[in-house]
């Protein structure tokens, strides 16, 4: 790693000025992913903004809805009594990634802004577009058992790896953003990128913008799951998940969100299964016609098949999940 | 062959497996390390200059320190390399294992991915500072008793994780204790000991 | 069987002799100890699986602050050991065993280490070895194990074996041929491997490092530096698992040891967790394929197992993966082979089982196959086929209760609850099986030395030079001890890991116990008899009698018929006025009479767990491990032996496996977030029940070995119960989720 440049602020506007103005510069808030990214030469920032000091951490309710800073920890946000209480998808997907140390350190931005897992983006001997553009895609003809099966094309098929980012995707948040520019704000569903032809860009943050708070919009979901699959039954990333939003009135679906992490370069709204849900009953038999639907379009790579086949299961099962009490 | 240097050749066991290089069509080929690395390396003379180390004041287990570090070091290495308190480990560097477990304002956090000028007046608390005096912790005695490791290398991660899990609340069944223990890799394969370890603490309701 | 047997006593169950020292972090592992001007090794590694080092671009990383020396092959000095004919060209003298580490330029494997960055700080050294380039002139190179395996003039070294006929299974009544395959596992213990090096001038070298033989260090350490062996000590206080990974010396080792004394300062080295699947070992990839038959009524009449497994291109390194089926079970007709595939990747060794764990798994799955084909009971189809002599050296074992364990583990898992059809049970909405599958290993005995030192203040102090990777060898040493001395364990002290000690054997193959215990047992037997003669010498009530008419316990020497006459060792030693009294004691290995019978530990497994139907997702409900180890020495730390080896277990049959990308040949997942060495939330409850009946043949401690039989049988008894589970039967390691949809 080599010495940086550290500097503390407890001022956003200060924050977004300092990086605004150093290309080489980063934002560090938890480091769970930055430190782990510096210390395999991936990112070799010249300038560490560290960002703790800033207000954000306060997780505010009103009548739209909650307010989550950008700085509440993981951990924070899974234990809170609110989110509990009212957004328990948001909870149980916090729970489902990492560990508890890294929920510990790990904030509600950092979450968002963390990179793919794609063991070719890691490792700087290999090819790998996102982290060199024109390198090559390592992973499309090579190990890709993790990777993407929505979204792809021949310069990157790496997955976003965050739990958290897939039940917000789900519940319709709404990210509040600064920057030199002023604020802004854009829907979580538009805040990750599909790779498309500048793999290297994760996300549509512009030059110096900082992440400031996360939005939730009130809602009436009453069945919601978090369903994750993976290689062992904690601390690893998911090969699939799925979460599930149901608003039911009796036994009648109302409204549905679904989405799905580790299959795209973000987190996957499945529009098409959520439409087909709406006016239905909670039958295994519907619930299996929603997985295969998600499914359509999905295209795989070799060792990747199994996600096409997998994905459908986890829509059902995190479906008959979320509506096993009815 | 020309191209293989000094120093003395291998007298090989089995030469006809190893003379690959006579019959092969080399390629020429630079394999660098990271460009973005390298790329900051050509710069190194004047960095090291630039960059100051920089004054960092917290309390490790109830002793106030104050130092001087480069910003690059972690808070893991600071406590071993820096500060020899030997008792966190460092078993992946990566914050994969949890063996570097110390707490930080009473929270547990994997110490080799926090920068250590990131916890400027914080206190911290390693497994050294876990027993009053010779009196051991329950947690250490709960471990002891219900043999809760083997090589004794991710131990203390193991114990500062568990005593953090208990006050969390996340120790009410042997289930959720697997789930939030999850975090700390042991490879001899202590868990059940472990998690016994921990219920039997739970049960006891000492004030941890 | 007999069901009337009585286990053996225990000794004392106790808490672990080193607890205290690893609960409060005063355990002092390699990379631990301080000393005076220490400096930072880091290696730079090769980026490519074959070829050589054209150049070395070494200016950015020698400009870099606090860097002190950059040692690579240009620049390395000379080494006694990398040449062998230096002193005489006609007669090779030692040669260093395996990769000569900055010897030449070559690159035989990807991750190999080709240089080492020394530095003041252990961030500048490590940033210094990211500034190294290297140009390198690449090589055709072969990492692809599935695609050459088939190759026959790729393989090497076949080994063959036939009893009878050969593949006799073809005609069987019922029969079974099934191929299986278990990926390259990673030993991965927590502690990395770790050394630190000093110098006392150029004649005396200390090594701290991490080792499971520190005397087979040292004698590779002093010939390789050409030094007396006196003068070279090395140090495993503590050592942080290793699972086979400490069984020989690795590229670590000379390298710390050349930069200390190129430097004239301590150096150490500790690997990155990266390196740690590259330099140390693994558990080499194996394709199997089992032949199987039997009568009707399960008499086997056929097995042909054959067996390929990698190696590296600059070693061969070999397992006894197919001899499990020459003995296990009672068969006329057997035949093996087994190839190795050289490989351009690093050198594997032995790991936890060697041999037996990846053999059982085709072995132990086949054989369940045959019992849903024959429609017998899998235990019973063991039983029937028990082999009371053993069907190689026709030599009947020293000890062998695999029927007891069959008993004990059908019992406490419930068997009776398996679903007679696979894939038929549902138990809270998840499909339920069980399965059980059988281990064995070796139990051989070692040479060892120990030393026994009893001080007046009656504290036992014992020694010898053994290292302790987590199985609790001091706490059975002490244990051993203080039943030999009739002394109370608090007693008792056992001293390790260092080679100033007596001579100890390398921690491995599960012969730690009954060696060292053998010289314990020795040294405690040689020092009753001095305090005997003592008191005959000294004490005037004793003077007429002879040694044999007085008898010991509990720290006194009394007369045999007459108790109330005695002495207490520490009076003893005082009036004879001895402050101590110091015995060495050499165990030789296994004796004369112990070669008349076939030696073997043995275990059973069995699993119970649930499958999700719809995601395949597998939960592990219960296992039970039961042990034919012999006499249990201490109960607690023996326990925790077989929990943990059903936990490698786990990880075997559920989520390990090193992925290569054949196009680079490069390791894709070195590291702990994607090589997934099981958590918490993976284990269940695990019962381990002994049948702890003395093998009084290989050893007097009657201990046979837990370590091996700990692991292997685990993953078949998984795989067995998730086809009972599922009707699905997956004969590829690891069984991931995808692999049940």
């Amino acid at each position: 790693m080599i010495n940086f440049d550290y500097i503390r602020t407890s001022s956003a506007k200060a924050a977004v000025d300092v990086k605004a103005k150093n290309a080489s510069s980063q934002f560090i808030a938890g480091g769970t992913n930055l430190v782990d990214l510096m210390k395999r030469g991936v990112t070799a920032p010249e300038k560490l903004i560290d960002i703790n000091g800033l207000p954000l951490k306060q997780i505010t309710e009103d009548a739209k809805g909650i307010s989550i800073g950008a700085l509440a920890l993981n951990s924070y946000v899974a234990e809170h009594p609110i989110i509990k209480a009212k957004y328990p998808l948001l909870a149980q997907a916090l729970n489902a990634g990492a560990s508890a140390q890294l929920r510990n350190m790990a904030t509600i931005g950092g979450n968002m802004m963390q990179r793919t897992r794609c063991s070719y983006f890691y490792d700087v001997t290999m090819p790998c577009n996102k982290r060199e553009p024109n390198s090559g895609c390592g992973a499309l003809q090579g190990q890709n058992r993790m990777h993407a099966v929505f979204g792809t094309n021949e310069k990157c098929i790496a997955v976003h790896p965050s739990d958290m980012c897939v039940a917000l995707a789900a519940l319709d948040a709404t990210v509040n953003i600064t920057g030199t520019k002023g604020d802004r704000k854009i829907l979580f569903t538009d805040f990750h990128r599909l790779a498309g032809d500048t793999p290297e860009l994760d996300n549509n943050l512009q030059k110096g913008e900082l992440i400031t708070s996360i939005h939730i919009p009130t809602n009436a979901f009453n069945k919601t799951h978090y369903l994750k699959i993976r290689d062992r039954a904690s601390y690893a990333f998911a090969l699939v998940s799925v979460a599930v939003a149901l608003e039911m009135s009796g036994n009648t679906i109302k409204k549905a969100k679904l989405a799905m992490g580790g299959v795209a370069h973000k987190p996957w709204r499945l529009t098409e299964a959520e439409k087909f849900l709406i006016g239905k009953q909670p039958t295994k038999e519907n619930f299996i016609a929603a997985g295969n639907m998600a499914m359509e379009t999905a295209t795989s790579f070799g060792q990747n098949d199994f996600k096409i086949k997998m994905g459908k299961t986890a829509v059902a099962e995190a479906l008959q999940h979320a509506t096993r009490n009815i | 062959m020309s191209y293989i240097f000094p120093t003395m050749p291998t007298q090989n066991t089995n030469n006809s497996r190893r003379d690959f290089l006579k019959k092969s069509t080399a390629i020429a080929a630079l394999t660098i390390a990271s460009p973005v690395l390298l790329k900051a390396g050509e710069n190194d003379e004047k960095i090291a200059a630039l960059f100051e180390h920089i004054d960092l004041k917290l309390e490790v287990n109830g002793i106030a320190h104050t130092l001087s570090v480069e910003p690059r070091v972690t808070l893991l290495d600071l406590l071993r390399e820096q500060l020899h308190l030997m008792g966190t480990k460092k078993g992946c560097d990566h914050g994969q294992c949890g063996a570097c477990t110390v707490h930080v304002d009473g929270k547990r956090i994997n110490s080799c991915l926090s920068l250590a000028v990131m916890n400027e007046g914080k206190k911290i608390t390693t497994i050294e500072g876990l027993a009053n005096g010779e009196k051991l912790h329950p947690m250490q005695e709960a471990f002891i008793k219900h043999d809760g490791f083997q090589c004794g290398y991710c131990t203390p991660g193991q114990i500062m994780s568990a005593v953090a899990c208990v006050k969390e609340g996340h120790a009410n069944s042997a289930n959720e204790i697997r789930e939030y223990m999850s975090g700390n890799i042991c490879r001899c394969g202590a868990y059940p000991n472990i998690v016994d370890a921990i219920m039997e603490v739970k049960k006891g309701g000492q004030l941890l | 069987m007999d069901n009337n047997f009585q286990p053996t006593e225990t000794y004392f169950v106790d808490d672990r002799a080193d607890g205290i020292d690893k609960v409060t972090g005063k355990a002092t592992f390699s990379a631990e100890f301080q000393l005076a001007n220490m400096v930072y090794a880091v290696f730079v590694c090769s980026t490519i699986a074959k070829g050589a080092i054209k150049n070395m671009i070494l200016s950015k990383a020698k400009r870099a602050a606090g860097v002190l020396d950059i040692i690579y092959y240009l620049n390395c000095p000379n080494v006694p050991g990398y040449n062998p004919y230096a002193k005489d060209p006609k007669k090779k003298g030692y040669e260093w065993g395996g990769l000569k580490v900055f010897n030449n330029n070559l690159v035989y494997s990807n991750g190999q280490p080709i240089a080492m960055v020394i530095a003041d700080t252990l961030e500048r050294a490590v940033h210094a070895a990211s500034l190294v380039e290297v140009e390198y002139i690449k090589d055709e190179f072969d990492t692809d194990f599935e695609k050459s395996k088939s190759d026959e003039k790729k393989l090497i070294k076949p080994t063959e074996y036939i009893r009878g006929d050969v593949d006799a299974y073809k005609n069987g009544e019922v029969m079974v041929e099934a191929e299986y395959n278990i990926p390259m596992e990673t030993h991965n213990p927590m502690e990395m491997h770790a050394t630190i090096a000093v110098w006392d001038g150029d004649d005396k070298l200390t090594v701290y490092t991490k080792t499971q033989g520190p005397k087979g260090a040292q004698s590779g350490l002093a010939k390789n530096f050409d030094l007396d062996e006196k003068n070279v000590r090395v140090v495993a206080e503590y050592v942080g698992g290793a699972f086979g990974s400490g069984l020989r010396s690795w590229p670590i080792l000379p390298a710390t040891c050349i930069a200390a004394k190129k430097l004239k300062r301590p150096v150490k080295l500790m690997l990155t967790r990266e390196q740690m699947f590259t330099q140390v070992g693994y558990r080499p990839q194996a394709w199997q394929k089992i032949g199987i038959s039997a009568n009707k009524d399960g008499k086997l009449t056929g097995i042909t197992h054959k067996a390929k497994s990698n190696t590296s291109r600059y070693e061969d390194f070999g397992e006894g993966i197919v001899n499990v089926s020459q003995f296990l079970y009672d068969c006329p007709n057997v035949n093996t082979f087994y190839h190795l595939l050289p490989l351009d990747v690093n050198t594997p060794t032995w790991m936890r089982g060697p041999g037996p764990a990846t053999g059982c798994f085709a072995l132990e799955s086949a054989l369940d196959e045959l019992s849903y084909k024959l429609n017998i009971d899998p235990i019973e189809l063991r039983i029937i086929n028990h082999a009371t002599i053993h069907p190689v050296n026709k030599l009947p074992w020293s000890t062998k209760f695999l029927k007891e364990c069959y008993a004990l583990g059908k019992e406490k898992i419930g068997w009776q609850n398996r679903p007679a059809i696979a894939g038929s049970v549902l138990e809270d909405g998840m499909l339920v099986g069980y399965g059980m599958a059988g281990g064995v290993f070796g139990a051989g005995r070692g040479q060892a030395t120990a030393k026994g030192i009893l001080k007046a203040d009656g504290t036992l102090l014992l020694q010898s030079a053994v290292s302790d990777m987590g199985p609790g060898t001091s706490t059975a040493m002490a244990n051993i001890g203080s039943q030999s001395m009739g002394l109370p364990l608090s007693k008792v002290k056992f001293d390790l890991g260092d080679t100033d000690l007596p001579n100890g054997p390398t921690q491995g193959g599960s012969g730690t116990t009954s060696a060292i215990g053998t010289a314990i047992m020795a040294v405690c037997t040689a020092l009753i008899q001095t305090l005997k003669e003592m008191a005959i010498a000294n004490i005037a009530a004793f003077a007429t009698l002879k040694p044999e008419a007085l008898k010991y316990e509990n720290g006194i020497i009394s007369i045999a018929d007459n108790a109330s006459i005695n002495i207490s060792y520490t009076d003893l030693l005082t009036q004879a006025n001895k402050p101590e009294i110091e015995v060495i004691k050499d165990a030789g290995k296994t004796s004369a009479e112990a070669e008349k019978y076939a030696r073997n530990s043995f275990s059973v497994h069995f699993v119970k767990l649930h499958v999700n139907p719809t995601t395949g997702v597998i939960k592990l409900k219960q296992i039970v491990s039961v042990a034919d180890a012999g006499k249990i020495i201490a109960e607690n730390t023996a326990r925790s032996q077989m929990v943990g080896g059903a936990v490698g277990g786990i990880g075997m049959a559920l989520t390990e496996e090193v992925f290569i990308d054949n196009r680079y040949g490069r390791y894709t997942n070195s590291n702990f977030a994607d090589y997934h060495v099981p958590v918490h939330a993976d284990t269940p409850p695990i019962d381990v029940l002994f049948v702890n009946k003395a093998d009084n043949i290989i050893s007097p401690t009657g201990a046979k070995g837990i370590g091996e039989i700990a692991l292997v049988g685990v993953a078949p008894a998984i795989a067995n119960a998730v086809y009972n589970a599922t009707g699905k039967r997956v004969r590829d390691l690891p069984i991931t989720p995808d692999k049940l949809i």
